[in-house]
């Protein structure tokens, strides 16, 4: 390893630069006669250690070095390169005396003679052999036979409960609901988990809002950022939203992408147009080429959009060729920014399949290439999309990293049945992701990736994740009732409709004391104690309770105060679901009159109760409900006992005003409740922010295919005294404080059947609850909360 | 007031804090996106544990003053012909609009308003022949990115700024503290905030690599005190419970895989700065009166006053900028010249107190100090003579008639001054040189950005060559690794 000094030490602060420099002007000159299995006179210019070991070159002395005095010499027969071969210029006779004189500095691990692994451009024996699996998983038996006969996939130490929590994670991107979980577990049908995938992948608005963050990464849209600002990029939000929530074919994704038929695809191909000149490799044809070529077939031709690339077999004319497509001017090949004085040629990478017509317009051409790109002969396409799935589900693709499908898949056969699979259901993401879920392999418990990954990998689990930023944001959501009303995502969000209309139409009466009967006007300051109870039944997925109240109220139920109001012009909104149990629930309004006389007074309350089955249950103010003079002491949020009778409630007769108010704020406060019950505000819908972005969600001007996979000190640092997530916290706390209201025992059983799906252990229990305490205080619960949300358990996915 | 750390520390934790340290290691060897050195780390190089290429460092700790926007050489650092304001004075007659002072070096002049600076200029090197790229169209934050990451946007992958390059190959000094600190710049809620949060980043290296990001100096030690209204006994409590529960889990028992380990060691990293006498550095109320009073009640001139806090208890990379608004500060499109001398009031004391604080600390012979910007000023060329970018002053006038239009109201590329002080630099030292005539052009000595990046990565122990395969692609420090540092500038 002598050489490696001699390289360390000859690398001076002046050096040239061996791949941009020296590396074209030997290939050119040299390659054909000394590199590969060339070696005319001997000499093989293959590796550096070849080099020195012919008497070719004086290290650091070009002067008494015959590779460089040959260049020069007079005599025909020394000179190099021989005969008729045109000499070196004089610049890159320069490049090479100084690559010498600087001691022959080298790429590490750079060779001429580099053997490219090319993958097959066709799938190997698509199908075939897995017709008669029987019950076993295709996945399965494939891997089966590349592990020794004594391992087996160790499916059954994978609870349930474990189970549902990856599975989950994977497909949908949130927690298990808690009692789902539950039902999930004690269920004894034995086709249970089968079922589960099903009914998630069926949830396409749980389903859209997780793999939107997936596809953006891909395709690196964003509703912010770069570009934006000068009007120079456009957004595809709702063109992909929608694509994922009808669960388009893949191919047509792709060909909608690559030959957009209308602006709401476009901005995948139009890339990011800078104000100001940019350099030759980054115009918005040469990001074409590299955004096609990355996202749907797994190549890299960032190197090539410069010069020929030195890893792999991709040139520039291969890159410019793709551009060309897209050009709608003619594209003069620059290389490494020098123009060439050649104007590129429309054409695509794989020939073998079939080529562009340069003579086609623009759009013709840009359909050709997405016939081409999603042709099913072309196993590029399909291997780059199912590598990219597995990944997803097993953490590592068979193919890694996954934008290098030029690289030896760990197990070429699994890897074409899966992009097989897709080809024969017809590019159905969805059915892929099922056979991954319901495989063993998958079933089976995580493992680490060995900490030498380069060296040979071997599939012996789905490989331990982390949570990805939305995915951790979701979770902490969905556990402390926290998160954003409203998207940023310029998306329509199915869902929304049904729920208009049927909203607009109140049914409940103005309702006060004894004191407004008989057209009794009631006395300033009164204040009352009216109430209900309901039942709820147990699938309830939505509730939501809107009051208006002249002049202020306080909402209580079962004892713990959820709203208050004070302003009849702006009627409430309060999302009640939390708080409601199955069974009997105590609801009652503590009701204030305003004012320095007697003066109209009134109580309007509306709650919708949305159930699984789509059955919408109304709960409203009307003369069934009761009303008590004797109003109980309130302190810290709870009611006190109460005293006194209860009768029945006076109708009052509505103010014009109030009404008013209702019908024009009203049905959107409580729809957006409703919507934003059952449909949880995805992280992934909203602009990136310096939490997310700390997480790792990337900024999307470039593709990114991979997020980083551990927690850096800056996160953690975010995650322990930041103000965003501190923020969360203390309102989680404050909420889940006033829902259990010192139940802490279950509380802690709750937390953790939510943020880990299981029971914690009578260790854990005991820790948690001793430090909560009976009281449960906010404060001990923000403390709890923390301490679970930054465990591994919790961030990883296992 | 300050609360202590535990001492007793239980044996389990001891135990555990061993593992973390030794799945250190090996956890990034495993991360997927992590770039390769492209040096290797072949075991002849084991003496350079980053496997990068090292010169030898004439400072430890780096301070970029940033005049965010274009500070005008000729208005500051390199005044020419002074035409004081008059109605009926032709644009194309003004060069500067302040008259040149002496500076403690002689034969030296910058502009009047900046009298604390030029009582320093025996401290450090002015460079007047910097220049930049013109890129066909100013938008300032892209030729920020530029000078920040050494790449004209966009780019393939995604560029680590300067501070993150140091960070990556130096990482922290023997402190706690993150090694790139950005201080002033807001990035959010101002204009062009998505184009400066594309270089305020760590890029491809990943956000262990920085920025810590304060725009708010008086704010700084929010950044690392517990969450606003817990208490340092809850804060250390609330760790207690983390820990106590942590050990309570069965999974713990389990394999410590180095997954978990690696999540627990960044924990551990963050409270470390949470709890360490360190974190004072960053609260600038513990800083007496007068200090305070000395470096202005300026958002920049306290962040100079927290950069030497920083750098005093150890930082690396420490960015502070009069921040970057649109319009605003060194951004002036109109009424230059009243502006500019705002400019001066806001960074003339800080920056002087800056360098005499570091100097009576001990500290500038170690500490190199940065005043820098995009680009200059002019009042009629926009980008530099032939540019076809578009001409952005909002007052397009060819005469002087009113008091907005007094100034340098165009952006330009063509020669721009630096100073650097301490960290090695010759003192009193001048370098190059720009026309006395408009076109106010570097005439001697150009200094591209990589040349420039090239210099204070040098003087901070780093090669310009510097390299990292990202993507299967080499990635240097210096644009394809062709900064040369301008070796006249050091002692």
């Amino acid at each position: 390893m002598s050489c490696d000094i001699a390289f360390s030490q000859g690398r001076s602060l002046e050096g040239i630069d061996f791949s941009h420099d020296v590396v074209p002007v030997l290939r050119r000159h040299c390659g054909e006669c000394h590199t590969g299995d060339q070696a005319k006179g001997g000499f093989s210019m293959n590796d550096r250690g070849l080099i020195l070991r012919s008497s070719a070159i004086k290290v650091g002395l070009s002067s008494e070095s015959d590779l460089i005095n040959r260049l020069t010499d007079s005599d025909p027969d020394v000179r190099m390169p021989p005969g008729d071969r045109p000499a070196l210029s004089k610049q890159e006779i320069e490049v090479l005396t100084q690559w010498v004189d600087q001691g022959l500095p080298w790429e590490s691990g750079f060779r001429f003679d580099q053997q490219y692994y090319v993958p097959s451009l066709s799938l190997k024996d698509p199908l075939l052999s897995y017709d008669a699996t029987g019950d076993r998983n295709p996945i399965d038996v494939i891997l089966q036979r590349g592990l020794s006969s004594n391992t087996e996939l160790e499916k059954q130490a994978l609870t349930d409960s474990l189970f549902y929590r990856r599975v989950s994670l994977d497909l949908v991107g949130l927690l298990p609901d808690a009692s789902e979980l539950r039902d999930f577990v004690v269920d004894q049908n034995p086709k249970k988990r089968e079922l589960l995938i099903d009914q998630l992948l069926a949830n396409s608005a749980d389903y859209s809002g997780h793999w939107l963050s997936f596809f953006n990464d891909l395709f690196r849209n964003d509703y912010a950022g770069t570009g934006f600002i000068t009007g120079g990029r456009r957004q595809i939000s709702n063109w992909l939203y929608q694509s994922l929530m009808g669960n388009k074919p893949y191919d047509v994704m792709a060909s909608e992408l690559i030959a957009p038929s209308s602006d709401e695809s476009r901005g995948f191909i139009d890339g990011i147009r800078w104000r100001g000149e940019v350099s030759a490799g980054q115009t918005v044809e040469i990001q074409f080429a590299q955004s096609v070529a990355q996202a749907f077939l797994g190549i890299n031709l960032k190197c090539a959009s410069c010069h020929d690339s030195f890893v792999d077999q991709w040139t520039l004319d291969d890159a410019y060729g793709l551009a060309a497509i897209y050009a709608d001017r003619p594209l003069e090949l620059h290389r490494c920014d020098q123009a060439l004085g050649r104007v590129a040629k429309p054409a695509w990478l794989f020939p073998a399949l079939g080529q562009i017509d340069p003579g086609l317009d623009r759009e013709s051409r840009l359909e050709q290439l997405a016939k081409l790109v999603t042709a099913p002969e072309n196993a590029r396409f399909s291997r780059s999309i199912a590598n990219r799935l597995w990944y997803r589900m097993m953490g590592r693709g068979i193919v890694h990293p996954l934008d290098a499908m030029q690289s030896e898949p760990w197990n070429e056969e699994l890897l074409d049945y899966l992009a097989g699979y897709l080809i024969e259901h017809k590019y159905n993401l969805q059915e892929l992701l099922r056979l991954i879920a319901n495989s063993d392999a998958y079933q089976s418990l995580s493992v680490q990736v060995p900490e030498d990954s380069s060296a040979g990998y071997r599939f012996e689990g789905p490989v331990t994740r982390r949570l990805t930023a939305e995915q951790f944001l979701d979770a902490v959501w969905q556990i402390t009732g926290q998160g954003p009303t409203q998207f940023d995502a310029p998306i329509v969000q199915l869902g929304q409709a049904e729920l208009d209309g049927d909203s607009h139409q109140f049914s409940a009466s103005w309702v006060w004391g004894a004191s407004a009967s008989n057209g009794g006007v009631p006395a300033a300051g009164e204040s009352l104690m009216i109430r209900r109870v309901i039942e709820v039944q147990s699938d309830l997925v939505a509730a939501a309770a809107l009051v208006s109240c002249d002049n202020s109220f306080a909402l209580f139920l079962n004892g713990v105060q959820v709203g208050a109001g004070d302003n009849w012009s702006e009627p409430t909104g309060v999302s009640i679901h939390p708080f409601l149990r199955t069974g009997e629930n105590e609801l009652v309004v503590i009701v204030t009159n305003a004012g320095t006389g007697p003066n109209p007074a009134g109580l309007f309350f509306e709650a919708c109760l949305d159930y699984s089955d789509g059955v919408r249950e109304r709960i409203v103010s009307d003369a069934s409900w009761a009303v008590n003079g004797n109003v109980p002491v309130i302190s810290n949020g709870r009611l006190g006992d109460f005293t006194g009778s209860w009768e029945p409630v006076t109708l009052v007769h509505a103010l014009p005003v109030w009404e008013q108010a209702l019908k024009q704020k009203g049905p959107f406060i409580l729809q957006r409740i409703l919507t934003n019950d059952r449909f949880l505000v995805r992280s992934s819908l909203m602009k990136n922010d310096p939490l997310m972005k700390t997480l790792g969600r990337p900024m999307r001007e470039q593709i990114v295919s991979m997020r980083p996979e551990s927690l850096t000190t800056l996160e953690a640092m975010t995650l322990s005294n930041g103000e965003v997530f501190a923020e969360i916290l203390s309102l989680g706390a404050r909420k889940l404080a006033l829902q259990y209201s010192g139940a802490t025992k279950k509380l802690v059983v709750d937390l953790y059947q939510s943020a880990y799906a299981r029971a914690p252990n009578s260790a854990e229990l005991q820790v948690a609850i001793s430090y909560v305490g009976e009281l449960a205080e906010e404060e001990k619960i923000v403390d709890l909360l923390w301490s679970i949300f930054m465990s591994p358990d919790f961030l990883l996915v296992r | 007031m300050g609360f202590e750390r535990d001492q007793a520390v239980p044996d389990d934790v001891m135990r555990r804090d061993f593992m973390r340290q030794l799945f250190a290691a090996s956890a990034a060897a495993w991360m997927t996106s992590e770039p390769k050195s492209l040096f290797g780390t072949e075991p002849q190089r084991a003496e350079n544990q980053t496997g990068v290429l090292r010169t030898e460092p004439t400072a430890d700790a780096c301070i970029l003053l940033w005049m965010g926007g274009g500070m005008a050489a000729p208005d500051t650092f390199d005044p020419k012909h002074y035409i004081p304001f008059q109605k009926g004075l032709p644009v194309k007659e003004m060069l500067s609009t302040f008259p040149a002072i002496d500076t403690a070096v002689s034969g030296l002049r910058v502009c009047k308003g900046l009298e604390s600076i030029a009582s320093v200029m025996d401290r450090g090197t002015l460079i007047r022949s910097a220049v930049q790229e013109d890129l066909g169209s100013i938008l300032h934050s892209r030729h920020q990115y530029h000078w920040h990451t050494g790449y004209v946007p966009p780019q393939t992958v995604a560029c680590p700024h300067l501070g993150s390059w140091i960070a990556k190959v130096l990482g922290r000094r023997d402190s706690v503290i993150p090694p790139f600190i950005n201080i002033g710049q807001r990035l959010e809620g101002v204009g062009e905030s998505e184009e400066l949060k594309a270089f305020t980043t760590a890029g491809f290296f990943g956000s262990e690599y920085g920025p810590m990001n304060l725009p708010i100096p008086i704010d700084a030690a929010k950044a690392v005190l517990p969450p606003v209204g817990m208490t340092d006994r809850r804060f250390s409590e609330r760790r207690k419970l983390f820990e106590r529960l942590l050990d309570a889990s069965e999974s713990r028992d389990q394999v410590s895989d180095f997954q978990t380990e690696s999540i627990l060691r960044s924990i551990d990293n963050a409270h470390e700065l949470l709890s360490s006498k360190d974190r004072y550095a960053f609260d600038l109320s513990l800083e007496d009166e007068g200090s305070r009073r000395r470096y202005g009640d300026t958002r920049f001139g306290q962040g100079c006053l927290l950069a030497r806090r920083l750098v005093e208890s150890g930082a690396r990379f420490v960015e502070v900028t009069t921040e970057y608004v649109p319009f605003l500060h060194w951004d002036t499109h109109a009424n230059g010249h009243d502006t500019v001398a705002r400019m001066h009031r806001e960074i003339d004391t800080p920056i002087a107190q800056l360098i005499l604080d570091l100097e009576s600390r001990g500290l500038l012979d170690r500490t190199l100090v940065i005043i820098a910007s995009e680009f200059s000023r002019d009042a009629l060329i926009e980008g530099v003579p032939g540019s076809n970018a578009a001409d952005q002053a909002t007052e397009k006038v060819e005469v002087v008639s009113e008091r907005k239009h007094y100034g340098l109201h165009r952006h330009f590329t063509g020669g721009t001054s630096v100073a650097l002080f301490g960290g090695g630099v010759k003192r009193g030292f001048v370098y190059g040189k720009t026309a006395d005539q408009r076109p106010l052009i570097a005439v001697e000595d150009p200094v591209t950005i990589p040349d420039l990046h090239a210099t204070i990565l040098s003087a901070m122990g780093i090669s310009p060559q510097t390299g990292f395969e990202v993507e299967g692609r080499p990635f240097y420090v210096t644009k394809d690794g062709i900064g040369k540092p301008i070796k006249e500038l050091f002692i």
